[in-house]
């Protein structure tokens, strides 16, 4: 009795089944992360491009500049701030600590967003008005 | 029932028992996933002796391996019992609707298939309650499942046509 | 014991010969059901034509840009040319900036007219529409007033201050000329003050470049400014969210979504820019009439079919309050949202079943 002659045992049904199965949960491997909105995420936009992106969970300190200007992003108690900005007024940092929306800096053109497209997705919107 | 099929239902969870304290000294990556080794036994006493002797066979296995790690009642045992009960019934109805369409592999993979359904809706309605994580699991629970059902499915094949080659030679042999 | 062995055994192999087409047919039609659910989700996922967005920051403000392409190079083509289009309008309209044609405007008030450039001129020309039909309700000659408060710094002008410069805002004063294109105010020290419109004509004018450049469907916000034509890559319309105009929690940040289909919507509220002095809110949105902040309404949310009409006649509606505003709505064949001061919710009729609410509010 080998293993050959014991796969050759396998029934049709067997095999159709095993192939399914299979099927099936690389499926949903694959669209299961598209169907579930995603853990928040904050990025860093300066001039329209993406320059950082990191989990809102995980606690850090980052330095982000553009020509304009530049300031510090503090992550911590999945909150986010702006310290330490080289602008004059500091709009950005009298913002104080938010946890969902967008703070941004506009003599450096930098946007810190937290959530981004993912929680608009979730909120089934494109856009907001107001 | 008879005489006979206690020692057959005694017999069996015995190496049902065995491969599940064997299963539960091999080490895994992620704690609660488990090669199901003890599946063999199931559909091996599903395929030579029916759908009642799966049964007990499964019952005895949950409850004295559960007396034997003292999680009687716990968590773990919840689970172990909920998955092993509806994979049994699902082979049961498979073999009850489609008889003869699926062999020992098919039914080892029905068994997997809504034992770790059974586990995860039960996980979800008690432990977790959170869909999210529940959800993103399941499908790699179905593979895992799928792999490990498969390779049992196998053993227990190979196991019942042992069995069955031998009957020739034990009926030959005095009792 | 054995013989039973034997018949169990044998049943089982008599079982798996019974494997029948019929079975073969329940395969069959398993795998089938498979693999149409696989092609429906696969479907619904984007593959051909696919969303893309940029955001940027123009306008004193975040543009964000969402085209539907079916690549990404024909995407960023058109993303950058209605952002160039936008950055052009900010430096002609900029109230802020002394090069731009408002500024310029602005200091030959009450001596002579300003040769501007065509998008000033019809942006301008919008402006006084805006005003005619509203009875001053709107009025981008505002700017003498708007100049008095600080909300940054938050202290309230005073009475005599407010009352000595509302001579000064009267849009009747704006002379047109179309033939030489050119724009004077007719008082020294009026201020043109073009907020109110501008970037929903930006809005506007960004749409125009995405078709240009053969976008099918697309989504230009310039702040709450929003424009939008086509449909999503899945079918839908595009959906918008109205600000809640208290938000307390996390939850409540949208008060309702509507679809917007080839129109535009934009929102004024009190809640942007403002201070609290004794429990008295003292808002951005003054009204031209008296120059203090019109205290009627919360928020108000006007859809048109072009990005200035909605963003000048949202001030318009605000300053006018929930009844007189409602007419004005209906004269103009515009839909809208108003949350009065006591937070009640206004619809016109057309929309009243397009709109989806967040909350029982």
């Amino acid at each position: 009795m080998n293993l050959k002659e014991t796969v050759n045992g396998t029934t049709l049904g067997d095999r159709l089944l095993f192939i399914l199965l299979l099927l099936v949960s690389f499926t949903g491997i694959i669209f299961i992360k598209d169907v579930l909105p995603q853990s928040r995420d904050v990025t860093i936009e300066a001039e329209g491009k993406l320059t950082h992106r990191y989990p809102l969970d995980t606690d850090r300190r980052v330095e982000v500049g553009s020509p304009r200007g530049r300031f510090t992003v503090e992550i911590k108690d999945r909150k986010v701030r702006v310290t330490e900005a080289s602008c004059p007024n500091k709009l950005c940092e009298l913002q104080g600590w938010i946890s969902r929306g967008v703070i941004i800096c506009l003599p450096a053109g930098i946007t810190v967003t937290v959530g981004g497209t993912e929680e608009q997705k979730d909120r089934k919107v494109d856009a907001i008005t107001g | 029932m008879q005489l006979q099929d206690k020692r057959r239902i005694a017999m069996l969870s015995a190496y049902a028992l065995a491969l599940h304290g064997f299963e539960s000294l091999i080490p895994m990556p992620i704690p609660w996933i488990r090669v199901g080794l003890a599946n063999i036994i199931t559909v091996a006493a599903f395929i030579l002796f029916g759908f009642r002797a799966a049964m007990m066979v499964t019952l005895v296995r949950v409850f004295i391996a559960s007396l034997f790690t003292g999680s009687f009642l716990g968590p773990g045992f919840i689970l172990s019992l909920g998955g092993g009960v509806s994979g049994i019934l699902a082979m049961g109805a498979v073999l009850y609707i489609l008889p003869g369409l699926f062999g020992p592999v098919g039914l080892s993979l029905i068994g997997a298939l809504f034992h770790n359904l059974a586990q995860l809706f039960l996980a979800y309605l008690l432990f977790i309650q959170k869909i999210e994580p529940v959800l993103i699991i399941t499908p790699v629970l179905i593979l895992i499942g799928t792999v490990t059902g498969l390779l049992s499915g196998l053993v227990a094949e190979l196991l019942v046509k042992g069995l069955k080659k031998s009957e020739v030679t034990i009926q030959n042999t005095p009792q | 014991m054995m013989k039973q062995f034997a018949v169990h055994s044998s049943q089982f192999a008599v079982r798996s010969s019974q494997f029948t087409a019929k079975k073969m047919l329940f395969f069959f039609l398993l795998t089938t059901f498979y693999l149409l659910l696989s092609t429906f989700l696969y479907s619904c996922s984007p593959k051909k034509e696919s969303l893309y967005r940029k955001t940027m920051i123009l306008m004193d403000t975040l543009v964000t840009i969402h085209v539907v392409a079916d690549s990404e190079k024909t995407a960023d083509r058109a993303m950058t040319g209605a952002f160039e289009e936008i950055g052009k309008l900010d430096t002609l309209l900029n109230f802020f900036s002394d090069k731009s044609e408002v500024s310029m405007i602005n200091r030959n008030a009450g001596s002579s007219g300003v040769r501007v450039s065509p998008e000033t001129f019809e942006v301008i020309e919008k402006a006084v529409y805006a005003s005619e039909k509203s009875g001053g309700a709107f009025d981008a000659t505002v700017g003498p007033e708007s100049s008095l408060w600080n909300f940054v710094t938050k202290v309230k002008p005073k009475d005599k201050a407010i009352r000595e410069k509302l001579g000064l805002v009267n849009y009747k004063l704006i002379v047109l000329d179309q033939e030489k294109s050119t724009v004077e105010l007719r008082k020294k020290g009026m201020i043109m003050d073009l907020g109110a419109i501008a970037k929903g004509y930006a809005a506007d004018r960004a749409v125009g470049v995405l078709k240009r450049h053969g976008i099918k469907s697309g989504l230009v916000a310039v702040a709450g400014d929003i424009r939008a034509f086509g449909l999503k890559q899945d079918g839908k319309p595009w959906r918008v969210g109205i600000r809640n105009p208290r938000q307390k929690g996390e939850d409540d940040e949208i008060l309702a979504t509507i679809e917007l289909r080839d129109m535009a919507i934009s929102s004024s509220g009190d809640y942007e820019r403002f201070f609290v002095i004794d429990g008295e809110r003292f808002h951005h949105i003054l009204d031209p009439r008296t120059g203090y902040p019109a205290r009627s309404c919360q928020s108000v949310s006007v859809m048109a079919q072009d990005g200035a009409s909605a963003d000048s006649f949202s001030t318009a509606v605000f300053v006018l309050g929930p009844v007189k505003g409602m007419n004005l709505l209906q004269q103009m064949g515009f839909e809208g949202l108003i949350v009065d001061k006591e937070g009640k919710i206004h619809v016109t009729p057309g929309i009243k079943d397009k709109i989806e609410f967040k909350r029982n509010s």
